[in-house]
């Protein structure tokens, strides 16, 4: 998707710009405490807190309805909080001085392109919103759609374009005006395997050269994984975790993992290891077997035991949880503590 | 720096609105029929008509009420009447027709088709966004008005005129008419369906509620403008003049309550 030797519209990095304008440039992108938000009689968000430092990459996940476009939303200005007791974007509180922020953010919404017009009027109509000269206007579009390999298409009618084409022109919008801080929301939605994760290579491009900060959400927690320096876990109105992506895997999977690799794999005894004291699950594997434990602590004696057996030992490795393993069993645990709940004010009354 | 976005708002609809036929063919069909068919028809029609039939015709209308008819013969009163005063009205249904369905495509149609809220992140302020939108409907408006009025001068001056036996037109009300009323009316009803638009979910509803709301009122102006040019020019222009200031109330009525959030949660 992006063609190699184009560089971004722009040398200036976000922070260098900000210091020579001898702006109080924060610590914090964003700053959330005590976020609520309710549509009618649905509560959405109920208490986000939130901090997000400058120049990383945050993940926002959460199940489908659990209020992340809403959140974006309300950071972005275009909503706001029933009630808040922080809110906070690039040194900015919101929704008073909603005016300075918005020069320095880029978006990409659920929101569509016009149609009828080409790709490159498209992005040079908002970089002209944004304040830019129709001639940087124009410099910047021609190399974003490069960027995104949309070139040979920027003066056909975006209404011709496929699916994922809309979604990289949209992602390349949402950069026009060099933004310090960017909101994707979903951005790989319809987007091919191989464009969305040279997209994921892009963001985290720009974020670790340039400085800028991207708040991003998205259901591809592998994705997700791989580029974000944080990430938060939204579910029943609050970020029910936040921290790096190893860190909440860790914190949401308290049990161990281990990959066993013996010699030859036939001669393990799957039953013995599974009767060992702290031993959950045993799941054979080509080499050997993957075993859980419920606590670290039974780790040196599972070990010890399994060592004792016939065979060769040929490697011990933990095997540690992936982001999406967390997220399920997050998300799996909330709806539980939820239907006991729910049960047991119906068993009250 | 707040000029130019508006310019860039409004150009850019602009475009959007002439980039296909879809939105534009309508609007330019209706204005063809009133400015050509009609005052054509009705032109030859008195030309062959004999003169009995044409003071038939003319003993209905009370001609003293009309100035500048005194002289003329029944035809030429008649041509003179309907040119000058009865075909007024069109220049103002024009106008309105055109800034409706433009209006309503620019602000509605944006809110359906979910390209609005792109701009609401952007940094444009309210005001530029509201006012780029009324240029970029109404501006087509006036200038459509104005080809029209163009087509029209010249079919009375070659069809009419003989029947006059002078030079009589366009008259002092007609300028009024295209240089102060025309405008006001097209910023008037764009600023309506733009109001209306910000609080309905689609273009078809935005459509017709502003087709609802605001034809009546323009016919009721239609209605009295006719009785207000035969006031002469001067009183003419005092109505243009009030229906100035009420567009400019209006505009900043709207921007003031102008709500992002409106305009977002709406369409979800
Ligand atoms: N304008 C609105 N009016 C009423 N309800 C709304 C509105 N906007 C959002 N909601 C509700 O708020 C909840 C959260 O919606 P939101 O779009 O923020 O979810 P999401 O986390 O982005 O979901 P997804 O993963 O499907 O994109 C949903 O129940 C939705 O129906
Ligand atoms: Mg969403």
């Amino acid at each position: 998707m992006m063609k190699e030797a184009t560089t971004f519209p722009s040398d200036r990095t976000p922070a260098v710009e900000a210091a020579a304008a001898g702006q109080e440039s924060s610590r914090f992108a964003i700053e959330v405490a005590g976020l609520a938000r309710s549509f009618g009689e649905t509560t959405v968000l109920d208490g986000v807190d939130l901090r997000l430092e400058s120049g990383g990459v945050f993940g926002l996940l959460g199940p489908n309805g659990a209020g992340k476009t809403t959140t974006v939303r309300i950071l972005t200005g275009v909503l706001r909080a029933d009630r808040a007791s922080c809110l906070r974007v690039l040194g900015h509180d919101l929704p008073d001085e909603i005016a300075s922020v918005r020069p320095h953010i880029g978006v990409q919404t659920d929101t569509a392109l016009y149609d009828r017009l080409t790709g490159l009027d498209n992005l040079t109509f908002f970089g002209r919103l944004y304040g830019m000269s129709s001639a940087d206007a124009t410099r910047a579009a021609h190399a974003l759609l490069d960027r995104f390999g949309l070139g040979d298409r920027q003066a056909h009618r975006v209404g011709t374009y496929s699916k994922g084409m809309k979604q990289k022109a949209l992602i390349a919008r949402a950069l026009i005006a060099d933004p310090e801080l960017v909101f994707l929301d979903e951005p790989t939605a319809g987007l091919d395997p191989e464009a969305a994760h040279e997209l994921m290579m892009y963001i985290h491009d720009l974020s670790i050269e340039q400085g800028r900060t991207f708040f991003i959400t998205s259901h591809r927690l592998e994705e997700m994984e791989s580029i974000c320096t944080k990430v938060g876990v939204l579910s029943r109105g609050r970020i029910a975790a936040q921290g790096a992506p190893a860190e909440v895997a860790r914190m949401l999977v308290p049990d161990v993992r281990i990959r066993i690799t013996v010699a030859p794999p036939t001669v393990l005894d799957q039953s013995a290891v599974l009767a060992l004291e702290g031993v959950r699950t045993v799941t054979p594997v080509e080499s050997g077997a993957m075993v859980e434990l419920t606590t670290r602590q039974a780790v040196p004696a599972v070990v010890r035991a399994i060592a004792a057996m016939p065979g060769d030992l040929l490697g011990i490795a933990e095997e540690p949880p992936t982001l999406e393993e967390a997220y399920l069993r997050l998300v799996h645990t909330q709806e539980r503590v939820h239907t006991q709940e729910g049960a047991a004010v119906g068993g009250a009354r | 720096m707040k000029g130019g976005t508006i310019w860039t708002i409004a150009a850019k609809d602009l475009r959007e609105s002439t980039a296909t036929g879809q939105v534009l063919a309508p609007v330019a069909i209706v204005p063809f029929v009133f400015v050509v068919l009609y005052p054509v028809g009705l032109l030859l029609a008195l030309r062959s008509m004999s003169p009995a039939d044409a003071h038939d015709l003319v003993s209905k209308i009370p001609t003293s009420a009309f100035p500048g008819t005194g002289e003329l013969t029944v035809q030429g009163q008649a041509a003179y009447i309907s040119t000058v005063y009865l075909f007024a009205g069109f220049f103002l249904i024009i106008p309105t027709m055109v800034a409706v369905v433009l209006a309503a495509n620019s602000f509605a149609g944006e809110k359906e088709r979910h390209t609005l809220e792109g701009v609401l992140y952007t940094p444009v302020t309210d005001t530029a966004l509201v006012v780029g939108k009324i240029v970029g409907a109404a501006l087509p408006a006036v200038v459509i008005s104005w080809v029209c009025f163009g087509v029209y001068t010249t079919l009375v001056n070659i069809l009419g005129n003989p029947l006059v036996g002078h030079w009589y037109f366009p008259t002092l009300n007609w300028w009024v008419l295209m240089v102060l009323l025309v405008p006001a009316v097209s910023v008037f009803v764009t600023a309506c369906v733009v109001w209306v638009s910000a609080r309905v979910s689609s273009y078809q509803s935005a459509n017709s509620i502003a087709g609802f709301a605001v034809l009546p009122l323009i016919l009721l102006v239609v209605g009295q403008a006719t009785g207000v040019m035969l006031l002469g020019p001067g009183f003419f222009a005092v109505l243009g003049l009030v229906l100035v200031v009420v567009d400019v109330v209006m505009m900043r009525w709207i921007i003031t309550t102008f709500d992002r959030e409106r305009v977002v949660a709406s369409f979800l």
